[in-house]
C-alpha cells in the first residue's frame, strides 16, 4: 500500500491526487483480479503497481496534471528551471529540495523508473511489468534518468 | 580496451548483470579511471536519492477509504459475470485486497526482499572461499583492516579483532550485495570461516539475530541503528551466535566510547 502510495504520489506530484489514484486502483484491481490469475511470473506486488501506474497516466491526461501532457519531450522538461519559483534561491540551497525538484521535473517516464528502482528496489524485470515496456527500455530509461538528475544536480551546485 | 556502455554500467551497478559480464566489467573498472569515475558518480547519486527522496506512508484516511470503498464494489460488476455459483468470489477477493491494504501485503513484500538478501549473502559467502577470493586486505590488525576500507567505501565500518576470544580476524574485501558496495570482514574458527557484512543501515533497527539456514550454511542477521549485519557460516549455530553476540557487543562499546 506504501509502495502504491509512493508511486501515484511521485506521478502526480500531489498528495490529494496520490490517495484518489491508489483508491481508484484498487477498485480497478478489484474489477480485474481475475486477469492477475491469468498473467504468470508477474509479481502480485508489480501487478497492483502497474495498475496504480496506468490508473495515475490516465487521471493525468484527464485533469492535465502535466503541462505537457501526452508529448514528454525531455529537453523541454530539463530546460524548465526552478528560477520560475520565487524561493528558488532558497531551495536549491537544500539537497533535498533539490534533488525532489529535479525528480520531478523528470517526464514521469523516467521518474517512475527511478522511483520503482531506488525507493521500492525493484528489479528490472518488475519494473518492466509495472511500466508495460520492454527489459531494455527500462535500461536506457534509467541510465538516462540517472544522466538527468546528475546533470541537474551539478548545475544546481554550480549557481 | 572498449568502454562498457553506460547503461551497461547501470545495469551492474543495479546487479543486474549476469555473473560472467559483471567479473568481465570489475576488471575493466580496476584499469580505467574514466568508468570508476562514471561508478562514483552514480553511487553518489544512488545515495543521495535514497537519502533525499522519501518513500511516502499511506495516510490512514488513504486506508480507511480504500476499506469502504472495496466493501460497497464487492457485489459489483464482477459478481453479475461469474454468476450464482461464484457469488462468493468477489467477496473473497475484497477481502484479500483489504488484507493487502492493511499490511500483510507489505509483511509479504518484506520477507520476499529478506529472502532475496540471503540468497546475495550467501552467494557471496561460497565465493569467498574459493581460492583467492576471501580477503583483498589480509591481515588480522583491525588497525589495518580499518583503514583499508577507506576511500573503498562510502562509510568506515567498524573492525574487531576476536583472537582472545578464539575467532582471530582474517582479513577485510569489498563486495556487492543488495545493491551497493558493501564491507565484508572475514573472522576464523578452527577450520572453519565466517564472513560478516555489513553496510549503513536504512531501516530502522532491529537488534535480534533473525537466523536463516541455507544449503548448510548459516546466516544471521540483525540491523543496528548504525549498521545491517549479515554473518555467514558453516560454524556451528551455537557458536556462530556466540559470535554474533561478540560482535553486537564490540559495537555497541565502540556506539557508547565514540558516540557520531
Amino acid at each position: 500500500m506504501d509502495a502504491a502510495y509512493t508511486l501515484a504520489r511521485y506521478l502526480t506530484r500531489n498528495a490529494h491526487d496520490a490517495e484518489d489514484v491508489v483508491q481508484d486502483a484498487c477498485l480497478r484491481a478489484l474489477k480485474y483480479f481475475d486477469t492477475f490469475r491469468g498473467a504468470e511470473g508477474a509479481s502480485a506486488r508489480a501487478w497492483l503497481l502497474a495498475i496504480v501506474r496506468n490508473t495515475a497516466y490516465s487521471w493525468r491526461g484527464r485533469r492535465r496534471m502535466d503541462g505537457a501532457a501526452t508529448e514528454f519531450d525531455e529537453t523541454q522538461h530539463s530546460d524548465a528551471v526552478a528560477d520560475e519559483h520565487p524561493d528558488g534561491a532558497v531551495l536549491r540551497s537544500d539537497a533535498k529540495e533539490t534533488l525532489h525538484r529535479a525528480l520531478e521535473r523528470l517526464a514521469p517516464e523516467f521518474r517512475e523508473v527511478i522511483v520503482l528502482r531506488e525507493l521500492e528496489g525493484m528489479s528490472y524485470k518488475e519494473i518492466s511489468d509495472v511500466a508495460g515496456v520492454p527489459v531494455g527500455t527500462v535500461m536506457s530509461r534509467l541510465s538516462r534518468a540517472r544522466a538527468r538528475l546528475q546533470e541537474t544536480l551539478r548545475e544546481a551546485e554550480g549557481r | 580496451m572498449t568502454h562498457p556502455g553506460e547503461t551497461e554500467l547501470d545495469a551492474y551497478l543495479d546487479g543486474e548483470l549476469a555473473a560472467v559480464d559483471a567479473r568481465e566489467l570489475e576488471t575493466h573498472l580496476a584499469q580505467c579511471a574514466e568508468c570508476t569515475r562514471f561508478r562514483d558518480g552514480r553511487l553518489a547519486l544512488r545515495t543521495a536519492i535514497q537519502t533525499n527522496v522519501p518513500r511516502f506512508a499511506a495516510p490512514d484516511t488513504l486506508r480507511h477509504r480504500v476499506r469502504a470503498s472495496l466493501k460497497t464494489a464487492a457485489p459489483g460488476p464482477a459478481s453479475r459475470r461469474v454468476g450464482l455459483a461464484g457469488w462468493w468470489r468477489p467477496l473473497a477477493l475484497a477481502a484479500s485486497l483489504a488484507a493487502v491494504a492493511i499490511g500483510s501485503w507489505n509483511l509479504a513484500l518484506q520477507r520476499a526482499a529478506g529472502l532475496a538478501l540471503a540468497d546475495d549473502v550467501l552467494t557471496s559467502h561460497i565465493r569467498s572461499l574459493m581460492p583467492g577470493h576471501l580477503t583483498d586486505v589480509v591481515s588480522t590488525d583491525q588497525h589495518t583492516v580499518k583503514p583499508w576500507f577507506n576511500g573503498r567505501l562510502d562509510f568506515s565500518p567498524p573492525v574487531h579483532d576476536f583472537a582472545p576470544q578464539g575467532y582471530p580476524l582474517l582479513g577485510g574485501r569489498l563486495d556487492y550485495v543488495d545493491g551497493r558496495s558493501v564491507a565484508v570482514l572475514a573472522y576464523g574458527r578452527r577450520q572453519h570461516l565466517i564472513n560478516v557484512f555489513l553496510w549503513p543501515a536504512t531501516r530502522a533497527p532491529g537488534a535480534t539475530p533473525r537466523a536463516r539456514d541455507r544449503q548448510g550454511y548459516h546466516l544471521l542477521h540483525w540491523t543496528t541503528s548504525d549498521y545491517v549485519y549479515w554473518v555467514v557460516s558453516d560454524l556451528g549455530t551455537v557458536e556462530l551466535r556466540d559470535f554474533a553476540q561478540l560482535v553486537q557487543q564490540a559495537d555497541s562499546a565502540a556506539a557508547v566510547t565514540a558516540p557520531r
